[in-house]
């Protein structure tokens, strides 16, 4: 297909255009203690450095000094089978941004979590004299099965 | 051109902005001289329209802060192929790039979320990019293949051809283009090996091909064993219906068949 297929590149010709690239690319939190202006990606296995350089550079025009990337060894483990199976390798790459600059990962979740708290408060003081409610209705019913009650 | 622009500022999030990209071919034949002096025009040409979000930061790979919170995200549907062919090409390539950093946004939202533990609101989401994706691609697909008929004859598409690998089963191979001609290509050679032969190859495909056989056949048995046996419970079935069901059998012959001799139907369709 026209976006999928490219004609062979050879020295001295026009250099190729991808127009519709089907890369992706996810944000990750640093696994290590990384220096706050390096950048940890995990990306599609066919990108090189220098893809995913001119792809932040391009598309999110973020600059980029320099890319470090490796492959990280799927894990092995075993199913519910019991036998033995090996997760998908990823690439992990490391973008330096320029020396000043800084990237600290987001906090994205504590305020969902401090919500759940709060709800499972408000249900306990919701629920607590309902339930007080129930067990003074019940109070001289014990042992009576609930078909009757 | 004030009301593209009041549109423009209300929407944050990306999704909105991949609805509002279906206004764009529109927006742009308002954007004539009747409504901004030419002098300001020029100035400004590039900042009224904006297909992307205007930050370019790293945070663009994160959902709007004000999702994160949230339990369900909610967003419209994935873009269809009819509503894909009505766009310019420019807008397709545009409209591209948005799809793509959303994936990216929704990759990278779900694998925080399995860090973190938390369940990832609406995951469907990125279906929806997919599709829209997957219709894009095959508008541009359509739109390659009709411009190569009109140009060259031929569709654009990569070539393939079937052929006999070396267990004699067919297969395609899709053509690509090499530096080196075949015949002194000896990397190539050895990596693409096509044709068979000997002994034990055609005894492969002689058994390979009595057990395809034998399995047509057994499910011809079974199916016409079946049908025997509701004919002989229900003697006047419906025979087309039968025919839709078991589709391999001969219908006649399983009429006329021994274990049906005793049962009388009303009507013979024979």
């Amino acid at each position: 297909m026209s976006t999928r297929y490219y004609p062979l590149y050879q020295k001295g010709n026009p250099q190729l255009r991808i127009f519709l690239p089907n890369f992706w690319m996810k944000l990750v939190k640093p696994q290590f203690n990384n220096p706050p202006n390096i950048v940890e990606f995990h990306c599609s296995m066919q990108m090189t450095r220098l893809d995913i350089k001119n792809y932040l550079e391009k598309i999110y025009k973020i600059p980029i000094i320099k890319v470090n990337t490796r492959i990280k060894l799927g894990k092995f483990r075993r199913n519910e089978l019991n036998t033995v199976i090996k997760d998908e390798d990823i690439k992990v790459a490391y973008a330096h941004l320029p020396r000043f600059e800084s990237f600290e990962f987001p906090n994205m979740f504590a305020e969902q979590r401090a919500n759940k708290v709060k709800d499972k408060q408000t249900e306990k003081e919701v629920s607590e004299p309902l339930k007080k409610k129930i067990e003074e209705h019940n109070k001289y019913k014990a042992g009576l099965p609930l078909w009757f009650q | 051109m004030a009301t593209v622009i009041k549109a423009f500022k209300g929407l944050n999030t990306v999704n909105t902005v991949i609805k509002s990209l279906a206004n764009l071919s529109l927006n742009k034949s308002i954007s004539s001289s009747h409504f901004i002096p030419q002098k300001i025009l020029s100035v400004h040409r590039c900042a009224f329209l904006h297909t992307t979000s205007k930050k370019y930061d790293l945070m663009e790979f994160f959902d709007d802060p004000k999702n994160w919170p949230k339990d369900t995200v909610k967003v419209g549907r994935s873009w269809s192929e009819d509503e894909l062919r009505i766009k310019s090409n420019e807008d397709l390539h545009k409209l591209w790039y948005v799809l793509l950093k959303e994936r990216n946004m929704l990759l990278t939202m779900e694998h925080a979320c399995n860090d973190e533990y938390v369940i990832f609101p609406n995951p469907e989401r990125y279906d929806k990019v997919e599709e829209s994706m997957k219709n894009l691609e095959n508008v541009v697909r359509e739109r390659n293949e009709a411009f190569y008929f009109l140009e060259t004859g031929e569709s654009g598409e990569r070539p393939s051809v079937y052929v006999n690998n070396i267990l004699g089963l067919k297969q395609c191979y899709k053509l690509c283009q090499h530096i080196i001609p075949k015949y002194c290509n000896l990397s190539w050679k050895e990596k693409h090996r096509f044709g068979f032969n000997g002994y034990a190859v055609r005894k492969f495909l002689r058994l390979y091909r009595e057990k395809l056989w034998n399995i047509k056949r057994k499910n011809r048995n079974r199916e016409s064993n079946a049908a025997i046996t509701l004919l002989k419970k229900f003697p006047d079935l419906d025979i087309e219906a039968l025919k839709h069901k078991y589709p391999s059998i001969d219908i006649n012959k399983v009429l006329r068949h021994n274990k049906l001799k005793g049962v009388r139907r009303k009507s013979y369709i024979v």
